[in-house]
Parts: C-alpha cells; structure tokens; sequence
C-alpha cells in the first residue's frame, strides 16, 4: 500500500485502519470524484464508500476541498452523519498523527460543517476542543485555538440558536486555557490569542450568563483564577456584588452558582480522548503493586512538557467527577482513584498548581448538598486522607488544613454554606460506610493537636453523630501494621 | 497469537504473539546494526526481547507491539525473542495491556527434549522468577 497522505505512520507501526478504509474508498471512486457528477442515486454501500472518499479528498486535496464539498452537498441523505462521524472518529483516535494540511483542512471542513448544521457537529466541535492541549504552547496547539476560536466567532448566532451545549462547552474551554496563557509571558503569537479568548468568554458571559451559568460550580472555580485579568475582575465584582447586571431572572446571589454541579461531561473537555482511556485503563484493570510502570508511561506521555503540571488539575477533576468505578472495580485489587490521585499530587513542584489540586480535589466538599451532589466526587479525597495515615502524615495533614483553610477563607461572606457543605461531606462519608468513622483523622497524634481539635469542634459543632469510639491512638497502632500500608509507598514514589 | 507462557525455544520463525515493553537497556551497535535488548511481557509471562536496527528507536516502554514470525532461541548465549530476518515487530498500540513480570522465559533452563532433541523442555528445578538483566529499580 502506498504512503498515506491522510496520517504520519512511523516506521514499525501497523497501519491504521481507519486510514485504510478511507485511502481505499478513495482509490476506489477516485473516478467520481471529478465533475461532472454522475447523477445515478448511489446504493447505501456506494454511499458510504463515497462519503470517505471524500472525506480522504477533502483532507488531503487542499485544491479541490471545495469541489469535493459541493459533491458532498449534492449527494448527502443523512444530514452528514456519516461524514461527520467518521471525522469525529478521525479526531478521538489520530488527531496528534494528522500532518499539517490534513488539520488545517480539517477545521475548514468543520467550519462547512457548522455551517450546514450537520447532524453531530456539535460533538465533533468537542472532539476538536478536547485536542487542545493544556500546558502544550507549541505552535500547532496554539493555531488550533486560534481556529476553533475563529469557528466559535463566525458561528455565534448559529451555535447559539442551535448547539447552545457547544458553546457553553467551549466557554468553559476556554476559560481554562485562558488562566494558562495568562499567566505566560514572552510567547510571540499568545497576545493575540488571548485577546481572542478573553473577548469569547466576555462575550459569552456578559450576554449569555443564563447559559454559562449551565455550566454550575466549576465556572466559578474556571473564573477566581482570572481576577487579574482586568475584564475578568469586573465579571467577578458583580457577581459578588451586583448579581443582577447579568440579567438573568431569579439570580441574586453566587451561592445560587455554587449549589450547581457541573456535568461530569465538562471535565472530559480537558482531558483528551487518550489520556482519558490511559486514566480508564490504570483505574479499572491496573492492580495494586502493578502501577508504578503505568504510572511512569503516563508521566511521560502526558505530563512531561514544562508547563504541563496544570493538566493534573483537570485530571484530578476528572478523576473525581467523571470516572467513578463499579462497586465491583472498588472491591477489587484494583489501584484505587485515591491513590492515582496521591500519586498526581506528588507530580506537581510549584506550590500554584499544588493549590489548585487540592482545590479540584475538594471543590465539591464546599458545597455539597445530599440533594444534587455524588457521594463519589467527594471521596478520593477523604480516603486519600485516611489511607495516608501513618506513612504520610503529611499528605493527610496538608490536605486536612487545606479544607480548613477553603471554609475559613474561600467565600468569606458565604462561610456559613461552605462549612455546612464540608461538614455534610464528613457526615456522609461516614454515615455510608466510605469511612468507618473520623476517629483515625482525630486521634492521630501525628497531626497537629490544632488540627486535630479543629476537626472534632468542626464535625461535633455541626452536629454529625460521628461516633468516635474511644481514644487510644490510632495512629500508633497503625504504625505497627505499616506493613499493611505499603501498597501506598509504591503509589506515593 | 501465543500467550508469551507457551513459547519454547525453536530455531524457526514461528511465533506470533503480542506484548508491552516494560524496559529497555542501552543501544548497542553490533557491527553494522544497533541492537536493543528489552524486557516485554503479556498477561501470562515476561521474556526478553532483541530490537534491532530502527526497531530499537521505534519502540519505547509502554508501547505494545505485534510480533509477527518471530523467533524465540539462543543468540550469542542469550536465549531472547525476535523478529529475525523472517518475521516482523510492529507497534499496535500503547499502555492499554496488563502484564505479569515472572515468570521470564528468557530464565527459564531449557534442555534438549530426550526423546526428539530438536525440542527444547523446561528443566526440571528452581526456575528464577524475574529477569536477571533487567531488576526492579529501588
């Protein structure tokens, strides 16, 4: 078989077959792909055979992509959706392998796409903003905001009126991206860019509150971070004092924000599609004992560019929100989302992205509310502190008073909510059995007596019924069964 | 495609199989091409396998590759797998594969089958768990 146009296939690797099967549609009706059209009304095998024909066309024939697109309107019968799935598989498996003229074509056929309101464009424009890569400022990642921007731009009404999803999905993208950008200097083209992200995600907000509001809790989260960008403070100022700028009917305070769980689909934005399956693998067939290579493969795949630490965040989120496992999974050997998530803190050097982890960690702690929340966002982080004890008193401590920090501090003229929100959590926690009780956080006595006194008024104060059974030391015994713990030394290093 | 348990040292091109490559030791060039020993498994066992030539820069650990007629047998004393002349190594994917490091078939003492000694048994015995070459890093 000949070289493929379409994808990079490096030497000692298999062909890939959706390449295959495209290439070969083309080679088999490369004859009509030139007007004039035959007007015969093709059979549903010709059909598909001439769809990815002209997908292969479209993408590696940058001269004749409109032509094959005019076929393509002529011809269609299925509001595109062969077309535009077969793109979206394209996208999810082999983006990264995509040569330069193949993605520059891509956005273009997307953009034609948008424009027809093919059937599932909305989901490839996600597949496509799932392929930005967080903390990757290389030249190629940054066109494809650039792009996707441009699309978003040129298709607000359209998008607005028909993909209303979409665009909350790329507001919260953006907002994101934008932290990151901001917060680098010295870049040639980033200036531009994010004059681009800020007027998206301004526009998107000062005119479509009602619908970035959808988003719930996490786009305040997404927001704190962009105080210093001056349009930003200003989104923040009123939502903190004039709530009602924003002209949505019913909302007067930001509390009212904070009481909406984001969708598990938002954190799969900042994940892309095989970094998603890598996660899927480690946390469903990866056993106890097992991990460490895995862990290293995904360190190095994913995590090893200088500015790649703030992915952990999303990943943390995700971990959280939108992969919870079977109660199978959970009883099994399998390598538990704490420790996955114990190791991810240990990856992170510069204190900013530490505090961020946590935050994404603990966020929904804050405001949970039996009513909307899931138990399981909330309890990687009460295992991870539990199971660090004895041996690393530290990631227990450190994340103990980092809770405590956030209800003291976070919204300090909404503490009240927020304290009852992380109390509700240890209450939880309890009372369905993810922890016996809160009696090894209480009496260890390698926390800090502070701590440790601040944790007992906090849960006794709020009134949980926790039982605290006794008062030998827990820790103490613990620490002769370190054996017992080691599974997290291997996690942990 | 063989489980990596049942391979058994043969001087022919026979094997296909699939695995993950855990590790990789130093590229040496050996003449006029580079080889590459590695350690790889599967879900039934671990053997050490000879990249050569571009195969030792195509593959890296994680990576899981298809071996297509490969040969498992002695090459300068080591016993390790390859893709030899007749077959071939290609990479079909990354990460998605479980593994179990022991039991190394590359360890294993074989001898010459008594009753057709173009075959090779596993001998009677101890049988060393893990690789010798490649140990697990403290």
């Amino acid at each position: 078989m000949n070289q493929s146009k379409l994808l990079k296939i490096n030497p000692h690797e298999s062909e890939n077959p959706l390449d295959l099967s495209l290439k070969e549609s083309f080679s088999l009706c490369q004859s009509q792909l030139r007007p004039p059209f035959p007007l015969k009304i093709p059979s549903p095998t010709e059909y598909s055979h001439l769809n990815l024909a002209l997908i292969y066309g479209t993408l590696t024939e940058p001269n004749l992509a409109k032509t094959h697109i005019t076929h393509l309107h002529a011809i269609v019968v299925d509001g595109y959706k062969l077309f535009t799935t077969t793109l979206i598989n394209l996208t999810n498996q082999n983006y990264h392998k995509l040569p330069e003229t193949p993605r520059a074509q891509l956005i273009w056929v997307t953009s034609q796409l948008v424009q027809v309101s093919a059937v599932k464009v909305d989901s490839l424009l996600i597949s496509l903003l799932r392929q930005i890569s967080g903390g990757d400022f290389s030249e190629p990642n940054l066109w494809l905001c650039v792009k996707l921007l441009e699309i978003f731009d040129q298709n607000w009404d359209r998008l607005l009126d028909e993909q209303p999803l979409v665009l909350k999905s790329a507001v919260f993208v953006f907002l994101r991206l934008l932290s990151d950008h901001y917060r680098l200097v010295g870049i040639g083209n980033l200036d531009d860019l994010k004059r681009l992200e800020a007027d998206f995600c301004v526009k998107a907000l000062r005119q479509r509150f009602a619908l970035c509001m959808k988003i719930g809790r996490d786009l305040v989260r997404l927001l704190q971070d962009l105080v210093f960008i001056p349009e930003f403070r200003e989104i923040w100022k009123d939502l903190l004092f004039d709530p009602s700028k924003f002209q949505v009917p019913g909302f007067t305070d930001i509390s009212q924000l904070y009481c909406v769980r984001t969708s598990s689909q938002y954190f799969l934005l900042r994940i892309s599609p095989e970094m998603e399956t890598h996660l899927r693998f480690l946390l469903t067939h990866v056993k106890w004992g097992n991990q460490k290579r895995y862990q290293a493969w995904f360190a190095k795949k994913h995590l090893s560019l200088p500015g790649s630490e703030t992915v952990i965040i999303d990943i943390v989120r995700f971990i959280c929100c939108a992969h919870h496992p079977s109660n199978e999974i959970i009883h099994s050997d399998v390598i538990s989302r704490w420790a996955v998530i114990g190791w991810l803190l240990t990856c992170c050097r510069k204190n900013y992205f530490l505090a961020n982890v946590k935050l994404a960690l603990f966020y929904d702690w804050l405001f949970f509310d039996e009513k909307v929340d899931n138990i399981m966002n909330i309890e990687p982080a009460m295992l991870l502190m539990v199971n660090s004890l004895p041996q690393y008193v530290d990631i227990t401590h450190t994340l103990l008073e980092f809770l405590f920090l956030l209800v003291d501090n976070y919204d300090v003229h909404r503490k009240e909510m927020i304290a009852r929100g992380a109390s509700t959590s240890f209450g939880i926690l309890v009372r369905k059995g993810v922890i016996r009780s809160l009696e090894p956080l209480i009496s260890c006595s390698l926390l800090s007596p502070l701590l440790r006194e601040r944790l007992s008024t906090f849960v006794s104060t709020s009134n949980l019924g926790v039982v605290m059974k006794g008062s030998s030391d827990f820790c103490s015994r613990q620490l002769e069964r370190t054996r017992v713990a080691e599974c997290h030394v291997e996690v942990s290093k | 495609m063989a489980p990596l348990k049942d391979i058994v040292p043969a001087a022919t091109n026979t094997v296909n199989t699939r695995f993950i490559v855990l590790e990789k030791s130093n590229t040496i060039r050996d003449g006029k091409a580079s080889t590459c020993l590695s350690l790889v498994a599967d879900e039934t066992a671990a053997v050490h396998f000879q990249m050569w030539g571009g195969e030792c820069d195509a593959f890296i650990p994680g990576d899981i590759v298809q071996l297509t007629n490969g040969i498992f047998s002695y090459h300068k004393n080591n016993l390790v797998l390859r893709a030899g002349r007749k077959g071939r190594a290609e990479k079909i994917g990354e990460f998605t594969m479980v593994f179990v490091e022991s039991p190394n078939m590359s360890e294993i003492r074989w001898s010459r089958d008594p009753k057709n000694p173009k075959k090779f048994v596993k001998e009677e015995g101890v049988v060393p768990d893990r690789s010798r070459i490649f140990t697990p890093s403290p």
